[in-house]
């Protein structure tokens, strides 16, 4: 692992230096796609265009017969985190934060880095109807978690309909755990409900509270509570709902409870049948995380299609796909190209479901998700054309820095072969 | 399944003049041809007859009473055949009463995976419409719907993705038993010890079984007064006759090795299935012509330190070393994204055109249909499906599929629904 | 000579057993080795312990008249050595009810269903009230060198206050040498219900220090004017959680390291952190938090009982290559540290466990610092336990041969004065002094 950072760091620039990535057929997804070059300083594009002349000191990435596509974003995984995802005692587990779990070592970050996604939302489970905090990251392998969370990124918190939630309300018999609160789609929108009633309350309370603090009349503060924290930020507008669905009725149903508690759900993460009730989605203003094709697993997928994403988008939803799966993660770049085969959207609109979209989804888009001068320095270079099947990446860099290169990892791997004989060697030898 | 008769509806424009001659003889022309074990013929034709292919030329005249199509520049191959499934045997993994997999008990030869297929189910259609004509479809393949501790779960069987009845879709009602290998388990930071006890016994047992039935097939050529039939045993002999080959699930070298040697000893045809590595075991598999089912290429890597690509690069390192192999996806769910599968074999090193021979003429070879199928052959069944490009790449469409020469409905449960909601008021 | 006395000369035991009757005023341990930890090693010196106390040590020292002395030719004398962490003397069932807010917690609690519910918490429990001097795991620890320890209850997430006790003694309360040196933290999700994930863990964690703040806020004002106030519930967890000058984190990995230093900033609390096999490659952040730590002498090893033919990963086969080296990258880096036991109690293996931070680098003066001055460091007791100088509690280990090595022998222990071990030789009275009984 060390040898692995040792030799990242060999080839890694320094933040402030300037690079040219020269030469490569870009695809900007705001602009268009057209041969050029983008310059890179301080970890922000600088300049992209078809001539770009570099500054004498700029470090040359020559990407000639290449091409560079923004930074993929998933705005769904599960990678990176210590322990369960899932806090399964309770039905509403609002204190938790998936941030304070968060594990920079885990190889699914290299490897998802290996395949492309330089941004990820990282999620609580879906056991839950109201499940933990979640967060936004960078893949910046070999950094400290506080170093990966994506500076000034809205924090979000993750619901979840039907299925997975209730199972636990209808254990089976040989798992001898109690069942538990709620066992029907009815009782999830009861737990929700009454999760938001208490958690007006409180907010009630500490409105009060501050009312009198202004006042110059301090009372005693409230008690704060973590689970009711987060909630009372979720109806402040300061943290997103993302929200694990399926079925149409409980897409309906938590579109319409926002509405009423007055707050929006920011996006509906797989709703695969959201190709339904595109129209009441693309009205309340959700965005939707979807998949290209996965259906059949469990009956509530049964309806899905691979038209869903092609649908909710020609009906004004802003969509994007995503993996929730360290495997899928690694070539979402594939995945979106199945909009343009199920329901026919452009090569631009297929990539934009992977960059900008979920870019826009998670608020960063300022940041992320195309090409664009003053934003962030996230790139993937591929061999062949970004969507095609055969292509494979060959660098990725995060602000600026390539924290993949796969020349590099060619080389790395026989490296770290050769230490692990040794230490095996020497730990046979160490007598058993 | 799908409605039989002319091809108008899924065709459209694509049809011309419709004859009154049988459903499936057709002159297809104007496509480009891929015929798989021949080079590609531009802008040629194909001759349907009866459902087989008739002929294959640069120009064929048409003769009176055929239906020709208008191929409109399309490119036909053969359709392609997944080597893996559960087809027609599960229909929601999560919920048992629709999945027919793993049955119970350990040595198991006698189940027919055929006689349970369900033509209904939702997943042929979905399959069809990305250019699936065949696919091998098996007893218990997943792990999740294997019972603990089977090792023998029946005979897989070769079918089409089309037919009013499973008899219809028959291409092979036994194309190999399947069979489980005994391996030590992994990732358990204890326990080794009595688990190698119950992988000995496995070991054993399985020796016995096959012992019993050769024993079984001496006394039954004997007809001895005291003789009585056993349709478990009797199941097996084809297997030890070496007319029935055994379609060996083993995933790492240890038990790959050990598959081997068994076949060695029982002298049976052994085909693996699903190997996740090949390492020493691909020269051995090599020199014993045993070929090798694939499963996914894109898989996560099966150590924390494997390189991250070992599971792309598994296709090609299996070439090389000048193994035969054919694609699986080995989940109803994936099936029509094999060809996808295969495009990713074909960017870490696999020729492309051996990543086309493994969805189509080497699983005709392997499970012994290849004088029906694999290829676009004079002879053989019209399993053909007209595409837009690059059967490989994503955005190229299936516009048309036969199967033995019929137009296939390429509408679905997913095309319905398409089509029912993106024209929701 | 009197029949009594005759017959206390026949019952005499002579083996490995303590000797309960009142040891002579003052023991003079002659002509040995003497490893001060604070100062330089007197090749050839001498300890004088008086009523549980060190009276002299030096090159010379006086022999008063009456002491029992004990020659030290080939012997060498240590300050006792001191677990930082263990459960010696605690029954093994100690503490992991819910806290309620109110009593003791039951011994099956029911599942909790929110951090309200005080969660596998037992903070208000001293090791202090719980020792048992009977505990066969004392007298081990006794015959591989160690003289006193902090103990703590270990089951739970906030699982009690520990306490700084002497190996031996009539009784518990003659064992204590600090009631309340710390709460003992763990990680470990409840088992059944709230929480059931490191994450939720966390959050309780968290959330019990709002709550303590809360709580206290609240008390106050209802201390200073209750009338018309709502009481505030009383909450023993809370109350055991505000007791304690510090908490005991778990962390091995450098990610929890990270991560445990962030929690401990967080709450604001002095913290020690406890486990430390990665602590080898993270001695910056350590050095940056200015933290001490305890090192587990319980290496990683690989698992007896799996598939040979599978290799652990390349990051398993590392840590266990480096984990013994982390005592000596922290003495390097100057972060403090002390060993503890992590549930090894046999003298062979704790002997073992330390030879192998010692082969990995560090010097056997580091080592034996780790186990005597900074745990006596750490916890505050400084100032009276932890080196042989003068006014300090009289706790020291004698060996034959250099400690760790592995052919040395520990010969006896002295807590509070008294000696525990094997007799030595048979000891040459002095000048007119006593000579030992075993002599009539």
């Amino acid at each position: 692992m060390k040898l692995l950072y040792g030799a990242l760091a060999l080839l890694l620039p320094v933040c402030a230096q300037t690079t040219l990535i020269r030469n490569a057929t870009i695809y900007t997804v705001s602009h268009g796609t057209f041969k050029g070059s983008i310059l890179v300083r301080g970890g922000k594009i600088v300049e992209v265009g078809e001539k770009v002349l570099p500054p004498p000191d700029a470090q040359i990435i020559d990407a000639t017969g290449q091409y560079v596509i923004p930074g993929i974003i998933d705005c769904h995984t599960h990678i990176a985190v210590d322990g369960n995802v899932n806090e399964t005692s309770v039905s509403v587990s609002s204190m938790v934060n998936i941030a304070d779990v968060l594990d920079p070592e885990d190889p699914s970050i290299y490897r998802a880095l290996a395949g492309g996604v330089t941004t990820a939302n990282v999620l609580h489970g879906s056991a839950n109807a109201i499940g933990g905090q979640t967060v936004v990251v960078k893949l910046r392998w070999g950094k400290s978690a506080r170093e990966m969370l994506f500076e000034g990124a809205t924090p979000g918190i993750k619901f979840a309909l039907g299925e997975n939630p209730k199972r636990r309300g209808n254990p089976p018999e040989s798992d001898g755990a109690p069942a538990r609160y709620p066992a029907t789609r009815m009782g999830i929108e009861d737990t929700i409900r009454e999760a938001f009633n208490q958690a007006k309350a409180y907010k009630a309370e500490w409105d009060d509270y501050h009312a009198a603090v202004e006042r110059g009349r301090p009372p005693l503060p409230p008690r704060k509570d973590l689970k009711l924290e987060a909630l009372k930020e979720v109806l402040e507008g300061k943290r997103y709902v993302h929200v694990h669905c399926y079925r149409a009725d409980e897409i309906l149903m938590i579109l319409r409870l926002a509405d009423e508690y007055g707050f929006k759900v920011r996006t509906l993460q797989h709703a695969l049948e959201g190709y339904k009730v595109a129209k009441e989605i693309a009205a309340h203003g959700a965005g939707a995380s979807t998949f290209s094709d996965w259906w059949s697993y469990k009956v509530e997928a049964f309806d899905a299609i691979p038209y869903n994403a092609a649908v909710m988008h020609k009906k004004g939803v802003l969509v994007s796909l995503n993996s929730d799966d360290a495997e899928l993660m690694r070539h979402l770049n594939t995945e979106a190209a199945k909009v343009m085969k199920y329901g026919g959207l452009t090569e631009n609109e297929a990539l934009a479901m992977v960059t900008l979209n979920p870019a826009r989804q998670l608020g960063i888009e300022n940041r992320v998700g195309s090409i664009d001068v003053g934003k962030d320095a996230d790139f993937v270079i591929y061999d062949q054309p970004p969507l095609s099947n055969f292509a494979k990446v060959q660098k990725v860099l995060i602000d600026g820095r390539t924290y993949f290169d796969r020349d590099q990892d060619l080389i790395t791997r026989r490296a770290k072969d050769l230490e692990k004989q040794k230490l095996l060697e020497k730990e046979k030898e160490g007598g058993d | 399944m799908a409605i039989r008769g002319a091809a108008v509806w899924a065709f459209g424009a694509l049809a011309a003049a419709v004859s009154a001659a049988s459903a499936d003889s057709f002159l297809l022309r104007n496509v480009d041809v891929y015929p798989v074990t021949s080079p590609p013929l531009k802008s040629a034709s194909i001759l349907v007859l009866n459902g087989k292919i008739a002929e294959i030329g640069a120009k064929i005249p048409a003769a009176k009473d055929i239906r020709v199509i208008d191929g409109k520049g399309l490119r036909a191959y053969p359709g392609l055949i997944d080597s893996g499934t559960e087809l027609g045997l599960s229909e929601i993994s999560d919920v048992r009463a629709t999945v027919d997999t793993a049955e119970l008990g350990v040595f198991m030869p006698q189940l027919r995976a055929l006689v349970a297929v369900n033509p209904e189910s939702e997943h042929f259609g979905v399959v069809r419409a990305n250019g699936i004509t065949a696919a091998v479809t098996f007893p218990a393949l997943g792990e999740e719907h294997r019972t603990e501790h089977q090792i023998i779960s029946g005979q897989a069987a070769v079918i089409h993705t089309d037919g009013w009845t499973w008899e219809e879709m028959e291409v092979k009602r036994a194309a190999a038993l399947h069979l489980v290998f005994p391996a030590l388990p992994r990732g358990q930071p204890r326990g080794f010890a009595e688990a190698k006890k119950t992988y000995s016994r496995q070991i054993q047992e399985l020796a016995e079984f096959f012992a019993e039935a050769r024993r079984y097939g001496a006394a039954r050529a004997a007809g001895g007064a005291g003789f009585r039939p056993d349709r478990k045993l009797e199941a097996l002999l084809p297997a030890l006759e070496g007319k029935l080959p055994v379609a060996v699930t083993a995933e790492r070298e240890p038990e790959i090795r050990a598959a081997i040697q068994f076949a060695d000893e029982q002298k049976v045809r052994m085909i693996l299935l699903e190997p996740r590595e090949l390492g020493k075991t691909a020269a051995e598999l090599k020199a014993r012509h045993i070929p090798v089912v694939l499963g996914r290429t894109l898989e996560l890597p099966l150590d924390e330190d494997a390189p991250y690509d070992s599971s792309f690069t598994l296709p090609a390192e299996a070439w090389r070393a000048g193994l035969t192999i054919a694609f699986g996806t080995f989940d109803n769910e994936f099936v029509r994204d094999l060809p996808y599968n295969a495009a990713a074999a074909a960017a870490y090193g696999l020729p492309y055109e051996e990543a086309l021979k493994a969805m189509t003429i080497n699983p005709a070879r392997i499970w012994g249909v290849a004088d029906q199928m694999g290829s676009i052959e004079k002879g053989k069944w019209a399993d053909l499906m007209l595409v837009t490009g690059d059967p490989l790449e994503t955005p190229t469409q299936v516009k048309a599929l036969y199967i033995k020469g019929k137009a296939v409905d390429l509408n679905n449960r997913q095309t319905r629904l398409y089509e029912k909601y993106l024209n929701r008021p | 000579m009197g029949l009594t006395r005759w017959l206390a000369v026949l019952t005499i035991p002579a083996a490995l057993v303590a000797q309960r009757r009142s040891a002579p005023q003052t023991v003079v341990i002659r002509n040995a080795t003497i490893v001060p930890v604070r100062g330089p090693v007197i090749s050839k010196g001498s300890v004088a312990l008086r009523d549980g106390l060190i009276d002299a040590v030096g090159a010379e020292v006086p022999v008063p008249p009456g002491a029992w002395v004990i020659e030290g030719e080939g012997l060498t004398v240590y300050p006792g050595l001191i677990d930082a962490a263990s459960s010696w003397g605690l029954p093994s069932n100690l503490g992991a009810g819910n806290g309620g807010r109110g009593g003791r917690g039951a011994s099956n609690p029911p599942p909790a269903h929110g951090p309200e519910d005080r969660p596998a918490s037992t903070s208000w429990l001293r090791a202090a009230d719980e020792i048992q001097p009977s505990d066969p795991r004392l007298e081990r620890a006794r015959n591989a060198g160690f003289t006193s320890a902090a103990v703590f209850p270990m089951r739970g997430i906030f699982c009690g206050q520990g306490a700084l006790v002497n190996l031996a003694g009539d009784k518990a309360g003659d064992m204590v040498l600090a009631p309340s040196v710390g709460q003992f933290v763990t990680m470990q999700p409840a088992g059944a219900g709230f929480p059931a994930s490191l994450m939720g863990v966390i959050a309780y964690v968290r959330q019990v220090y709002l709550d303590a703040q809360h709580y206290t806020l609240l008390k106050a004002a209802y201390a200073r004017d209750p009338v018309g106030m709502r009481r505030p519930d009383y909450d023993r967890a809370l109350e055991g959680v505000l007791e304690s000058k510090r908490i005991l984190l778990p962390a091995h990995r450098r990610v929890e390291i990270d991560r445990m230093l962030r929690l401990a900033a967080e709450v604001q609390q002095p913290a020690i952190l406890y486990g430390m096999h990665e602590g080898y490659r993270s001695t910056d952040l350590l050095k940056k938090s200015g933290v001490a730590v305890l090192v587990s002498l319980n290496w990683p090893e690989r698992p007896k009982d799996t598939n040979p033919e599978e290799s652990d990963s390349l990051r398993a086969l590392e840590l266990r290559d480096r984990a013994p080296s982390t005592p000596a990258e922290l003495a390097k880096a100057g972060v403090p540290f002390a060993f503890y036991s992590d549930g090894l109690d046999q003298p062979r293996d704790l002997q073992r466990a330390v030879r192998k931070a010692i082969d990995a680098g560090l010097s056997r003066e580091d080592a034996v610092r780790a186990l005597t001055l900074a745990p006596a460091q750490m916890y505050g007791l400084a100032d009276r336990l932890g080196s042989i100088e003068k006014g300090k509690i009289a706790n020291l280990v004698v060996t034959r041969g250099e400690l760790f090595d592995e052919k040395t022998k520990v010969e006896m222990v002295f807590i509070d004065g008294r000696r525990f071990g094997a007799p030595p030789e048979p000891a040459r009275p002095a000048a007119g002094g006593l000579v030992t009984k075993e002599e009539r």
